[in-house]
C-alpha cells in the first residue's frame, strides 16, 4: 500500500519484461502489459461487478481452494485496487467454445454483417459485469500495450514458486484427498483467507484432529534438490502454534523433520516456546509412504523416528506437505533477457554469494529475495533495502525532491462550518442504508451548514463535489462518511490540501468496512448504527484543529561507527552516493573479523578473506569517506538529522551528522573451561583455528594433525547463557572439516542440529560428508566430553541418530564459539542513543520483517551483527539496507515532522517525569526552565504520536494532537445523543 | 435483573488504528457479519485509551466497553499495549467501586489479519452484556 501510494514509484502490473537493452546508468527495458480490461483510471473497487459475474473462474492466490469470478480482485489488499477480468473463464471471450464452434460463430456473425450493415459484430455474448458498472469501467477494447522504460538500474525481485509436490509420488500429493502443501494450508489459516483462519479437511471440510507436517519436501537432497529452503521449519512451527491456539478440536500436530534449522534473531524462542506449550510434537524422520484409508479419508504415514529408532504407523486427518522453493518458472528467460547468470537450479546467480547478497553478474542490476534462492522475510527485506542502496549508486544524479508549491491556505478560522460528504459506494452503502436519510441527519447536526450525497466521493468527481463544496460553504471542516481512513484518508487529505485546506481538519466516518459490509442481516440497526457514528464524526470535526507540518533542519552527512565489514560497506553505499561519511575505528586497522589473521577463507566460495577485505577497503577509500582510525565516538546528542558526535583519539572534534550508522561488531562467546578449554592444551576455539591456517595449517606438538574434532554450540543455544543461534558456526564448522579433511586429516563434528542454510552451505555439508567428515548428533540436553589429562585425546558422545557411544581421538578439539552482544559497547549506546537492547543482549530492531535496520530512535540505524549474530553475506546486505534508510533521510535537507504529536502544557507539568519514564522513543524530557523548576518538553523529532503519555499523565499537562481529550469525549457524548431527523 | 423485550445493549468500542481497528475492517473486507449493537472510536494506540475515556462512556449510557489493541508484543509503538494493560486494570478499579459488574469491560487483543476473530469477540461480548441487561449506570443516565 505504501509503494502503490508513493509519488516516485509507477506500479505496473499484469506485465511482463520483455525485452532489455542498454548499458548500467542508461537501461532500456520493454515491458508488455496485459490488457486487465478494467481501466485502473475509473474503476473505484466497488466490487459491483463481482456481484453482476455469473461465471467461476480458478482462483491461483487462494491455491484453487476457493472459486472466484471471472472478474475479480486477486486479493483484498491488491495495489492497484482495480479489478481484472480472467480472459480464460470470461464469456465474453468465448474461450469456452471449441475452435470449431468458435469458428462457426465468426461465420455466421460475418453472414450477418453482410446483410445488415447495422449489425454488430463486436457485442458481448454476456455483458453484466459492464451494465453492473456506474462508472463504466469495464472495457473489453483494451489491448495488450508494450512501454519503453528509461532506467538507470534494474533489480529483480520475482521471487520463487512452489516446488511441484505432485513430482514426489511418496507424499500423494494430487493423489490422496487429504493431503495439501504448506500454501494451502496458509490460505486456510488466514483470517481473510479461504476458511477464515480455520483448518479443514478438504474430503469434507470438517476439522482434523490430527494434523502431520512433512517437512524438506523438494529440498535437502529430495527431487533433485541439494538447497535448504529455509522457511520451512520455522512456518511449520508457527503453523503448529497458530492451529492449536484458533481450533481447540485439533488435538495433535506432529512435525516430521530433519534438522529444526531455527537459525533467525529470535528462532530458537519460538521452537522452544512450541515445544513447552505442546503445540506440536517434533519427530525426526522421513515419511517411508503415505497410505490412503478409504474407509473415512484417514491417512497413515510410516516413518522411521529416528532419534527414538523405532519405526513408526502416525493416522492422521490431515498431511501437510512443507514445500520447497523451486525457481521461478520465467527466470531463466529474464535473466537471458537482462544478461544475467543463473544457478545450477535455475535461481538467478548473485556475483559474490559469500559477500554480496544483491549484486548479479552484471553492474546496474541488482537481486532481492527468494529470486537468488530461498529466503526467510526479514533476509528479504535487508535485501531490498541493500539491492536499493547500490542501485542508487547508478541514479543519484537524478535525485528528485518531493515537495511541490503548497497553495495558499484558505482562511479557517472562525466557528465550526461543517460540510459532509455521504458516498454511496455504488451499492456497498447505498444498497443497506439510506443514504438521504443519513445526509438530513447529518444537515440537522450543531454546525453542519452542507450535507450532500456522491455515487462515488473518491472519484474524479465525487473529488470535484468536495472541491465545490469548501468554495461554496466557506467551509472550515469536512466529513467524508464513506470507507475506512486507514485506506481513504490520504485521499482525501490529498484533495484537501491542494485546495489549501488544513488537511488535519477532515473526519472520515466509516459506514462502509464498519457498518453496511458487516451488517447485512441488520439494515434497521446499521442504519441506526451508521447514524451514530455520523454524529460522533461530526462532534470530532467540531473539536478538530488545524495541525501544521512541522520540518525540522538535515545535517546531511552521516557517521558510520565500526570500521569492519558491515561499517566499510556501509560508509562505502553512502560515499558512492555522493553523502559526506565519516568512518569511525577504535583500533588501528579496517576490517574487523576479516582481517588477518583471523579469517582464512570465506564458506562457501573458498576465497581467501583478506582479498575480498582489501578489495572492499580499496572501495571504500576510493569513495571519499572519510576514514578516521584510532579514534571512539565518547558521547552523543541531539536527535534526527542532526546529532553531534563527540570524537576522541587521533581525531578529537565535536561532528555534526545527521544520521548515525552502528556497525561495531559483536563479541565471540568465551568458552569459558567448557570442554577443557584454557586446561587442555589442544582445545582452541574456530577462531584460534582460522588463525593457524595462517601459519600453515594447525600442528600437534609439531607434527601434522591426524584428526580433530569440532564441537559446535558453544555458547549457543544455551538455555542459562545466549539462547539463540548464532548462525554462523554449521557452515564455518563445516568449512574449516572440510579444508582438514582434504589435507587428510579425519575429522568428526559434533552438532545438534545442522544448520547449513547460507547459500552453498547445505552443498558443502553434502561434500563434506562425501569427503569422509563424521557428523555426531548430540541428543538434547547432552553434551559432548572431552577426555584427556593435559592435552585431549579423544572426545565421546552418544550419537542420537545410531543410538550408540561413538568415541574419536582427537589430536585437536575446535569449538565453535557463539557471538554476543559486543561489550561494554551495547551498553555505552544504549545509554547515548536509548536504543533498546533485547532480551538477547543485541540492538533491537524496529520491526523484524517490516524494519529491519531501523531502530526505536529514529535517525540511527543497525548494519551487521550489532543486532544479532549473521555471517559475512547478511552482515553486508544488512549495512547496505542501513546506508538505504539513512540515504532516505540524507535526500532532503529537511525531514518533515507529523504534527499530529503530543505536546506538554508547562504550566500544568509537575515534572514528575513519568513520561520520560513510559515513552520508549525518548520524546518527552526534563528540562529546567528555572532554577529547581523542572518540565517536560516533547520532541516533535522523536514523538511518534501514540498518545499514551498523555493518557499517562497524572497532571493532564499532555495532549495528545489530533486525538485530543475533548475531540474522543465528544464522540462518547455524540453516540449517546438523542436522535434528530 | 431482566432486559426488556427489544432492548439491545449500547458497546463501546476503543480500538488502536494499528491492529483492532485494522482487523475490524478486515471483517469487513471478508464480509465476516457480526452483531451491529457496537460503535467504534479509533485511537492511534491502546496506550492512549485512559480510565477518563472509558469512565464518560459508562456514564453516558454504555452498558459495556471494549478496550482493544495489538497483541502483547506486535505493538506499533513497542509497548503502548502494555500501558493500555496498566491503564485498564486502574479503570476496573473504579468501575467495581461504581458497583458494574466486570463482564461489561473487556480487554482483547485483536490483529490486522484476525477479521474473524475480531466478529467472534464482538458477537460474544454482545451476547454476554445483553445476559447482563442495561447497566445500572445506563438507567440512571436515560
Amino acid at each position: 500500500m505504501d509503494a502503490g501510494r508513493h509519488p516516485l514509484i509507477d506500479v505496473v502490473t499484469n506485465a511482463q519484461v520483455v525485452a532489455c537493452s542498454g548499458e548500467p546508468g542508461a537501461f532500456r527495458v520493454r515491458v508488455r502489459k496485459r490488457p486487465r480490461y478494467v481501466r485502473e483510471d475509473r474503476c473505484v473497487a466497488c466490487g459491483l461487478c463481482v456481484e453482476a459475474c455469473p461465471q467461476v473462474g480458478g482462483n491461483e492466490f487462494d491455491m484453487g481452494i476457493k472459486a472466484r469470478k471471472a472478474i475479480y480482485r486477486p486479493f483484498p489488499q491488491s495495489v492497484p485496487a482495480t479489478y481484472v477480468v480472467d480472459p480464460d473463464a470470461c464469456l465474453n471471450f468465448l474461450n469456452f467454445l471449441t475452435p470449431k464452434q468458435r469458428d462457426r460463430l465468426e461465420r455466421i456473425r460475418a453472414i450477418k454483417a453482410r446483410k445488415d450493415p447495422a449489425y454488430r459484430t463486436d457485442f458481448l455474448v454476456c455483458g453484466h459485469c459492464v451494465s453492473a458498472c456506474e462508472v463504466q469501467a469495464i472495457d473489453f477494447d483494451m489491448q495488450p500495450e508494450e512501454t519503453d522504460l528509461e532506467v538507470g538500474a534494474i533489480l529483480v525481485a520475482t521471487g520463487f514458486q512452489e516446488f511441484d509436490a505432485r513430482s514426489l509420488r511418496t507424499y500423494g500429493y494430487g493423489r490422496l484427498p487429504n493431503v495439501v502443501t504448506s500454501l494451502e494450508l496458509e490460505r486456510m489459516l488466514n483470517a481473510s483467507g479461504v476458511t477464515q483462519g480455520h483448518v479443514v479437511r478438504p474430503s469434507d471440510l470438517r476439522t482434523p484432529r490430527r494434523i502431520l507436517f512433512v517437512q524438506c519436501v523438494g529440498a535437502r537432497g529430495e527431487g533433485g534438490r541439494p538447497y535448504c529452503s529455509r522457511f520451512c521449519c520455522m512456518n511449520a512451527v508457527k503453523d503448529s502454534l497458530l492451529i492449536r491456539q484458533h481450533d481447540p478440536a485439533v488435538e495433535e500436530v506432529t512435525i516430521l523433520y530433519t534438522d529444526m534449522r531455527a537459525f533467525g534473531k529470535g528462532f530458537d524462542d519460538f521452537v522452544e516456546r512450541a515445544r513447552s506449550e505442546e503445540s506440536a510434537i517434533f519427530l525426526r524422520g522421513r515419511p517411508a509412504t503415505i497410505r490412503h484409508d478409504p474407509t473415512d479419508d484417514t491417512l497413515e504415514v510410516f516413518v522411521e523416528d529416528t532419534l527414538a529408532h523405532e519405526p513408526r504407523r502416525i493416522r492422521v486427518d490431515l498431511v501437510v506437505l512443507s514445500v520447497a522453493a523451486a525457481p521461478n518458472e520465467g527466470a531463466v528467460e529474464l535473466a537471458r533477457m537482462l544478461g544475467i547468470e543463473t544457478d545450477a537450479y535455475g535461481f538467478i546467480a548473485r556475483r559474490d554469494p559469500a559477500v554480496s547478497a544483491v549484486e548479479t553478474c552484471r553492474e546496474g542490476i541488482f537481486v532481492a529475495g527468494s529470486a537468488v534462492g530461498p529466503q526467510v522475510i526479514p533476509d528479504s527485506v535487508a535485501q531490498a533495502s541493500a539491492a536499493a542502496a547500490r542501485a542508487a549508486r547508478f541514479l543519484s544524479a537524478e535525485r528528485v525532491t518531493l515537495d511541490p508549491e503548497p497553495p495558499p491556505p484558505l482562511d479557517l478560522s472562525g466557528p465550526p462550518r461543517i460540510g459532509v460528504l455521504v458516498c454511496h459506494c455504488g451499492i456497498n452503502i447505498a444498497g443497506l442504508l439510506d443514504v438521504s436519510n443519513l445526509v438530513d441527519h447529518a444537515a440537522a447536526q450543531p454546525g453542519v451548514v452542507a450535507a450532500v450525497d456522491d455515487a462515488f466521493a473518491c472519484s474524479s468527481t465525487g473529488q470535484e463535489t468536495l472541491a465545490r463544496l469548501v468554495a461554496e460553504h466557506r467551509l472550515n471542516r469536512v466529513v467524508v462518511a464513506a470507507c475506512t481512513p486507514r485506506t481513504h484518508e490520504p485521499i482525501f487529505r490529498e484533495t484537501l490540501a491542494r485546495l489549501g485546506f488544513n488537511p488535519y481538519l477532515l473526519e472520515m466516518v466509516n459506514i462502509r468496512d464498519q457498518c453496511s459490509w458487516v451488517h447485512a442481516h441488520h439494515p434497521t440497526e446499521a442504519q441506526e448504527k451508521a447514524r451514530a457514528l455520523l454524529r460522533m464524526g461530526i462532534a470530532r470535526a467540531g473539536h478538530l484543529e488545524p495541525l501544521e507540518e512541522g520540518r525540522a533542519p538535515v545535517t546531511r552527512s552521516a557517521l558510520v561507527i565500526g570500521g569492519g565489514i558491515a561499517g566499510i560497506q556501509a560508509a562505502t553505499d553512502l560515499a558512492e552516493q555522493g553523502f559526506p561519511v565519516t568512518l569511525v575505528e577504535r583500533s588501528s586497522e579496517l576490517g574487523g573479523r576479516l582481517a588477518a589473521p583471523r579469517l582464512w577463507h570465506l564458506y562457501p566460495t573458498d576465497r581467501p578473506a583478506v582479498e575480498v577485505l582489501a578489495r572492499k577497503v580499496e572501495r571504500l577509500r576510493a569513495s571519499g569517506a572519510r576514514i578516521l582510525t584510532d579514534t571512539e565516538v565518547t558521547g552523543i546528542v541531539g536527535c534526527v538529522g542532526s546529532f553531534q558526535a563527540t570524537l576522541q583519539g587521533a581525531v578529537t572534534e565535536i561532528l555534526p551528522v545527521g544520521a548515525i550508522i552502528l556497525a561495531f561488531g559483536a563479541d565471540l562467546a568465551d568458552p569459558a573451561g567448557a570442554y577443557g578449554h584454557g586446561r587442555l592444551s589442544n582445545v582452541i576455539t574456530s577462531e584460534d583455528l582460522e588463525r593457524a591456517f595462517f601459519e600453515g595449517g594447525p600442528r600437534v606438538e609439531g607434527k601434522p594433525l591426524r584428526s580433530a574434532a569440532f564441537v559446535l554450540c558453544v555458547g549457543s543455544r544455551d538455555p542459562e547463557g545466549f539462547s539463540g543461534c548464532s548462525r554462523y558456526c554449521c557452515p564455518t564448522a563445516v568449512k574449516q572439516a572440510l579444508a582438514l579433511a582434504r589435507q587428510g586429516v579425519d575429522c568428526t563434528v559434533f552438532y545438534r542440529d545442522m544448520r547449513t542454510v547460507s547459500s552453498g552451505a547445505e552443498e558443502m555439508y553434502r561434500e563434506a560428508r562425501g569427503a569422509g567428515v563424521l557428523f555426531v548428533r548430540v541428543p538434547s540436553g547432552s553434551h559432548a566430553q572431552v577426555l584427556g589429562e593435559t592435552r585431549a585425546e579423544r572426545v565421546r558422545c552418544r550419537d542420537e541418530l545410531l543410538d550408540r557411544v561413538i568415541e574419536v581421538p582427537a589430536d585437536l578439539v575446535v569449538l565453535s564459539v557463539g557471538m554476543r552482544a559486543r561489550q561494554p559497547e551495547t551498553a555505552r549506546f544504549h545509554d547515548i542513543l536509548k536504543i533498546t537492547v533485547g532480551l538477547d543482549g543485541f540492538f533491537l530492531e524496529r520491526h523484524p520483517e517490516l524494519a529491519p535496520v531501523e531502530t526505536a530512535v529514529e535517525g540511527v540505524f543497525l548494519a551487521g551483527t550489532v543486532q544479532g549474530p549473521k555471517d559475512i553475506v547478511d552482515s553486508v546486505a544488512q549495512a547496505s539496507a542501513a546506508a538505504a534508510k539513512a540515504s532516505v533521510l540524507l535526500a532532503h535537507d529537511q525531514v518533515r515532522l507529523d504534527p499530529a504529536v503530543s505536546v506538554v502544557d508547562p504550566d500544568r507539568c509537575r515534572g514528575c517525569g513519568q513520561c520520560v519514564e513510559i515513552c520508549q522513543f525518548h520524546a518527552p524530557a526534563l528540562k529546567e526552565i528555572e532554577p529547581g523548576t523542572w518540565v517536560a518538553e516533547v520532541n516533535p523529532s522523536l514523538c511518534k504520536g501514540c498518545g499514551t503519555c498523555a493518557s499517562w499523565c497524572p497532571s493532564g499537562a499532555i495532549t495528545a494532537r489530533h486525538f485530543t481529550n475533548r475531540q474522543v469525549e465528544a464522540m462518547v457524548d455524540a453516540l449517546f445523543a438523542e436522535a434528530s431527523p | 435483573m431482566s432486559a426488556p423485550e427489544g432492548w439491545n445493549p449500547r458497546i463501546v468500542v476503543f480500538a488502536c488504528n494499528w491492529c483492532s481497528y485494522a482487523g475490524a475492517d478486515t471483517a469487513g473486507v471478508s464480509r465476516i457479519q457480526h452483531q451491529p449493537h457496537f460503535r467504534m472510536i479509533r485511537v492511534m494506540c491502546s496506550g492512549r485509551i485512559q480510565p477518563g475515556f472509558v469512565l464518560r462512556a459508562f456514564e453516558k449510557g454504555a452498558d459495556g466497553v471494549l478496550v482493544s489493541g495489538c497483541h502483547i508484543g506486535d505493538c506499533h509503538y513497542l509497548f503502548g499495549n502494555e500501558r493500555a494493560v496498566e491503564q485498564f486494570e486502574k479503570t476496573r478499579a473504579v468501575t467495581r467501586i461504581l458497583g458494574l459488574e466486570d463482564e461489561r469491560l473487556r480487554l482483547e487483543w485483536i490483529s490486522a489479519a484476525e477479521g474473524a476473530r475480531f466478529a467472534q469477540v464482538i458477537d460474544q461480548f454482545t451476547e454476554r452484556v445483553r445476559a447482563l441487561g442495561p447497566s445500572p449506570l445506563a438507567r440512571e443516565a436515560r
